[in-house]
């Protein structure tokens, strides 16, 4: 933090100068997000079906964005914990101060069997990553049950789940994932 | 020009500690405002959206916002981070493109998750007012404070725009339910409260309040055969000052002044304008800026401080002023918005009905 | 929510709080004449560019005030104080400043006051304390 500190140039024309934003915020989950998380707290991935066009959403929006109507607790439907990669990246950690990782890994894009859209951002465990490849089968490593906390704005799936591993089963065919390209 | 007109208007006014995100919170206002428009939701051709991610802390928020709109398939779309009367503006500006014909602008804020008093700071210049934390209401003080100075105002006089506002509120159903509830209070009344920031009294300040408001706008003869009453936008201007509020004289808004000047309010007689005045002594300095008189109603709906959800109060200024034409039968009318701290920045627009 | 930026100043800002260091405050002179203080790099009536700095006075004139009788915890004083505008000697503009005068009776607009200057100077805005009602 050397260059952001203003004592660093005791004589010489001040050229910049820090600025420390610091704003806090309270974060109120919403009805929808707040049900998601009960369910991930129990085992469950949840969605809401759309009574219009049928497509699952995961999680569950409260709405849907193809038919802009609202959804209920009355169009939620339990989804699989199991599901196919359609889209990944390696990440290579920067040893910043404060970084957590030390080895590439693997963040992945899911479509899990009964939802209509994918989970982003999802870590991949014990796959080779040269062996990482779309339509690969993978399945939910939970967290112990004290660990799973949902995002509190209802995004992705919070701690509750470790990473995915691979299930062994045969590839699913493209078809049942290209339209999906994250 | 070509002519445009709201043909519909809906909102969410004031919604109190909303849990709601903020998509959530405008799926059934832009609904509203589609189906109040009689237009098919296919038929918009352009759509332009306005809200501060820093408000709610949820970054890129203004692009799940789309999901609202029914983004899929893709729509042509744009983005302001100001309030809503801005994103009106570029609106009624790609509609003059001609190529297109219908248009929806809609905002949203959710002001009550963060410290109104230190994000807006963020919206002075980094280098010598925002290190300082001037907080907003410490900024309007001092432009009251210029007011009283010059003798264009006395505190009495504050409290004569707070208590007809609050009266006004009592039949506004968008109002914010705290500012309905606190009742009538007389000049006397208000004037005995503590201050907040001297010269300014908590009623002189806005309530914090969430809220979303859409508007569909039609070009040409297409708003008549949607809408028996549409308003037409006869004017529309948008003007700023200098940013530092040491360098202008506090007590004239001169950027209102031109923006009226140059969206025509002087043509004719306006019957009701809806003033963005989010402090009670903006309303005053606004009514003198736009060359307003006293056959003039201001803000019949309580305006600004009975309900001011950031980023939605312009909007929702310019759509209660088309409804005094669409509903209410009047002429001409005027929506004003205003963005930065001590009303650095003004829009105004004014609208006119077929009758 | 936190975030450190490092911004950068230019040569008008950066003079401004390089002087702030050693006690000095300059402005900015337009082609008309006109000194603003805090400075900045363009005349804001014209746009032109503005490279003129001069010294202006450590004190100067209250042109307008207001009363914060309870701080929030950011602001730079922490007990009841005026956020004022402050003309400064030989400047056109007005600074927004903290002013510490101990009560809402003893402010007023026209009264004259003096920088208070914060004891470790670091090239910031922060480097004026506050300002102070000027010694008689």
């Amino acid at each position: 933090m050397t260059d952001t500190d203003p004592q660093v140039a005791d004589d010489g024309p001040v050229r910049f100068m820090p600025q420390l934003i610091s704003l806090d915020y309270t974060v109120r989950t919403n009805p929808v997000a707040a049900a998601f998380g009960e369910a991930l707290a129990d085992g469950r991935i949840t969605g809401h079906r759309c009574p219009s066009c049928s497509l699952v959403f995961v999680p569950p929006k409260g709405f849907c964005p193809i038919c802009t109507i609202e959804t209920t607790s009355a169009d939620e439907v339990v989804i699989e914990d199991r599901g196919m990669v359609t889209a990944w990246t390696v990440l290579t950690p920067i040893q910043y101060h404060g970084q957590q990782e030390r080895k590439d890994y693997a963040l992945a894009s899911i479509l899990l069997v009964g939802a209509d859209g994918t989970v982003g951002q999802q870590r991949l465990i014990d796959i080779p990553l040269d062996e990482i490849r779309p339509g690969l089968m993978v399945e939910a490593v939970w967290a112990a049950p004290e660990d799973r906390v949902a995002d509190d704005r209802g995004y992705g799936l919070g701690t509750a789940i470790d990473g995915w591993k691979a299930t062994g089963e045969p590839d699913a065919p493209a078809s049942e994932y290209e339209g999906h390209t994250l | 020009m070509r002519d445009v007109a709201i043909v519909s208007f809906a909102q969410a006014g004031s919604l109190v500690d909303t849990a709601e995100s903020e998509t959530q919170m405008l799926l059934p206002v832009i609904n509203a405002a589609i189906e109040g428009s009689g237009i098919t939701r296919a038929d918009i051709g352009f759509t332009c959206s306005g809200s501060a991610d820093y408000l709610a802390g949820t970054p890129f928020a203004f692009v799940a916002n789309l999901e609202a709109v029914g983004a899929w398939p893709p729509i042509s779309e744009s983005h302001v981070d100001m309030d809503g009367a801005w994103a009106l503006y570029e609106a009624w500006v790609r509609l003059q493109h001609g190529d297109v014909d219908v248009a929806l602008a809609f905002s949203s804020g959710i002001s009550s998750r963060s410290d109104l008093g230190e994000v807006l700071c963020l919206q002075n210049d980094p280098y010598y007012l925002m290190p300082l934390w001037a907080d907003h209401v410490s900024l309007a003080a001092l432009q009251a404070r210029a007011l009283l100075d010059q003798g264009l105002a006395t505190e009495a006089d504050l409290a004569e725009v707070v208590a007809r506002s609050r009266r006004n509120a009592a039949a506004n159903p968008s109002a914010h339910p705290d500012v309905r509830a606190a009742g009538d209070l007389s000049v006397d009344q208000l004037l005995e409260a503590a201050y907040t920031v001297a010269p300014l009294r908590a009623a002189d300040c806005p309530p914090t309040t969430d809220g979303a408001a859409a508007v569909i706008l039609v070009a040409g003869d297409r708003a008549r055969e949607v809408c028996d009453n549409p308003a037409w936008i006869r004017g529309i201007d948008h003007r700023s000052e200098a940013h530092y509020p040491g360098l202008r004289d506090l007590a004239h808004a001169g950027s209102a002044r031109l923006a009226a000047e140059h969206a025509g309010v002087a043509d004719a007689p306006i019957e009701v304008a809806e003033l963005a005045a989010t402090f009670s002594h903006e309303e005053l300095l606004l009514t003198e800026a736009l060359g307003l008189g006293a056959d003039t109603e201001v803000n019949p709906s309580g305006g600004a401080l009975a309900s001011n959800p950031m980023m939605v109060s312009g909007l929702i200024r310019i759509g209660e002023a088309f409804r005094q034409i669409n509903e209410h039968g009047k002429h001409r009318t005027l929506g004003h918005a205003a963005s930065g701290p001590c009303l650095q920045q003004n829009l105004v627009c004014v609208l006119e009905g077929d009758s | 929510m936190e975030l450190l930026y490092r911004r950068s100043l230019g040569p008008v800002v950066g003079a401004f709080l390089t002087a702030l260091r050693e006690q000095r405050l300059l402005g900015s002179r337009t082609a008309e004449g006109r000194v603003i203080c805090p400075p900045l790099e363009y005349d804001p009536d014209s746009g032109d560019a503005v490279d003129d700095l001069v010294e202006v006075g450590s004190a100067g004139v209250v042109t307008g005030w207001s009363w914060v009788a309870e701080p929030r915890a950011k602001h730079p004083l922490p007990h009841p104080f005026a956020w004022a505008l402050v003309q400064l000697d030989g400047a056109d503009t007005s600074m927004v400043h903290a002013l510490d005068a101990g009560s809402l009776d003893a402010v007023r607009t026209g009264m004259r006051v003096q920088v208070r200057w914060a004891p470790e100077r670091t090239g910031h805005i922060t480097d004026i304390a506050c300002f102070e009602p000027e010694a008689s």
